[in-house]
């Protein structure tokens, strides 16, 4: 206890960049959360429609590639592309990336991560996409029929509407553990804010890059690290919950529940 | 296609040995879970606010705070500070305490699920409060919190993942995988396996969930 509240140990916060350091770090997990969720609703619609697509085998085929991507650990899957997306590929894709965009985005591992979380977070939200869709009443559909119109205008004017409308709670929540989840890309050496505080436990007070400088221990260092994600998610958090109350007092339907997701969960609890 | 199956095995022993790892990080995760969760829980539902207050702060923390980050503080971090943690106790015991804020959230909307009426009802009926909670109460809140509950369980086995991979490095089903696959570059084949390692925990259990939720969940 003492060693967690010793001042000593806490004055690397205030000294020199090394707070502001760790910030700009955890600006990268969030540019590359809300990256990974944008490519992830688009292909996560994608997904959504072709499972619940009138064609047996393509919606059994796409019902497949959820239930396995989503069943896959996320570390694994950014593992997989980290030691065997093509070379070619990765060559491609940093010759293609404009010069004006963060630094960040240069490293040819990027496109490992995006790929990896736009994978699993994908299959994901197909899948809250789907529970949202098959929520509403059966009539809705049926009446749009009746009354002559196209499938696809169907889709566009009546039932997406409506169904993307009850899912946007779940996906905020969803946003949730992808936000928690982009620390995981430290481990395919992304510079994002787990790798920036182990930048700083290593420099900090070290006679060659700060000298007399305060040492910043990893505990310390991390437990801010820690706040920051803290902090951002409970603002998260409140705003699904918010969210959710109000769609259900509007619509009176508790969407179904997506298994397999711990935010998900606390979702539901949240509200109950 | 050969190599698939030459891959798998040559190397069965450490497939399997991974598995085994990975199967027994979830169990004891999920005790710690279990345990804690229910204090927890406990802590919210009791009349006491600044206790209520306490309960809250653990699952705000523990429900918003990367797992990674956890285990870094609680390996690294403790390490430092002098105490010299065992690998497991450390893996273990975060991805348990962080699982712990799900299971206490899941664990109070199941007593909130409980009309107050119903508990009312009983007591005026005549059954004694040990009565009310035995054949009323409980039966209830189980069968609003199997589903979730399985829900966790199958996040904690995805979860369990990033114990391998970080500073703890157990040697669980990934890591495992990373380790034959730095011997055989056979990198399609070895993570094939090992996906369908995983696969085979969390699949059936996703069924094993649906079916419970259909089976047990009170429509209301």
């Amino acid at each position: 206890m003492s060693y967690l509240f010793d001042p000593e140990n806490w004055k690397w916060v205030t000294h020199g960049n090394n707070l502001r350091f760790i910030f700009e770090h955890f600006l990268n997990n969030l540019m590359l959360a809300v990256l990974a969720m944008v490519f992830s609703l688009i292909f996560g619609l994608g997904l959504a429609l072709l499972r619940l697509s009138k064609n047996k085998p393509i919606s059994k085929i796409a019902g497949a590639w959820i239930d396995v991507w989503r069943n896959l650990p996320l570390i694994f899957i950014l593992l997989y592309l980290f030691l065997n997306l093509p070379d070619s590929i990765k060559r491609t894709y940093v010759d293609a990336i404009p010069n004006f965009f963060p630094e960040v985005m240069h490293e040819s591992f990027f496109l490992a991560a995006i790929m990896g979380l736009t994978l699993y977070n994908s299959a994901v939200i197909a899948e809250i996409m789907r529970a949202g869709i098959q929520s509403l009443e059966r009539g809705q559909g049926e009446a749009a029929a009746a009354l002559g119109l196209p499938y696809w205008k169907s889709m566009r004017l009546i039932i997406l509407p409506q169904g993307l409308r009850r899912m946007v709670p779940a996906t905020v929540s969803q946003l949730i553990t992808l936000t928690k989840d982009t620390s995981l890309v430290s481990i395919i050496s992304i510079q994002e804010v787990v790798n920036g505080g182990q930048i700083i436990v290593n420099t900090a007070g070290s006679p060659f890059v700060d000298p007399g400088g305060p040492k910043a221990p990893v505990l310390h260092v991390f437990i801010v690290v820690g706040a920051m994600f803290v902090v951002f998610n409970l603002a998260l958090s409140r705003l699904s919950r918010r969210l959710e109350i109000r769609e259900r007092t509007r619509t009176g339907v508790t969407t179904e529940r997506i298994t397999g997701l711990e935010d998900q969960v606390a979702l539901q609890a949240d509200v109950a | 296609m050969t190599e698939l199956w030459g891959v798998l095995t040559r190397h069965l022993p450490q497939f399997a040995s991974g598995l085994w790892v990975t199967v027994r990080v979830v169990a004891f995760s999920f005790v710690i879970a279990m345990v804690v969760g229910t204090f927890i829980a406990a802590l919210r539902v009791q009349p006491v606010k600044w206790l209520q207050r306490i309960g809250g702060v653990y699952v705000e923390t523990f429900r918003n705070i990367p797992l990674l980050v956890l285990l870094i503080i609680s390996f690294a971090g403790v390490r430092r500070m002098g105490i010299d943690i065992n690998r497991w106790v450390a893996g273990c015991g975060s991805l348990g305490l962080y699982t712990a804020a799900y299971v206490a959230e899941a664990l109070r909307s199941g007593v909130f699920a409980v009309g107050k009426g119903q508990i009312d009802a009983s007591l005026s009926l005549g059954f004694t409060y040990g009565e009310t909670l035995r054949k009323i109460v409980l039966p209830q809140a189980f069968r609003t919190v199997i589903p979730p509950l399985g829900n966790l369980i199958i996040a904690m086995v995805k979860n369990s993942a990033v114990i391998g991979v970080s500073l703890i490095a157990l040697n669980d089903l990934l890591k495992e995988a990373r380790l034959i696959n730095a011997s055989t570059p056979k990198t399609n084949e070895i993570f094939f396996w090992a996906a369908v390692g995983f696969l085979l925990l969390t699949v059936p259990a996703t069924f094993a969930v649906r079916y419970l939720e259909r089976r047990f969940v009170i429509k209301r």
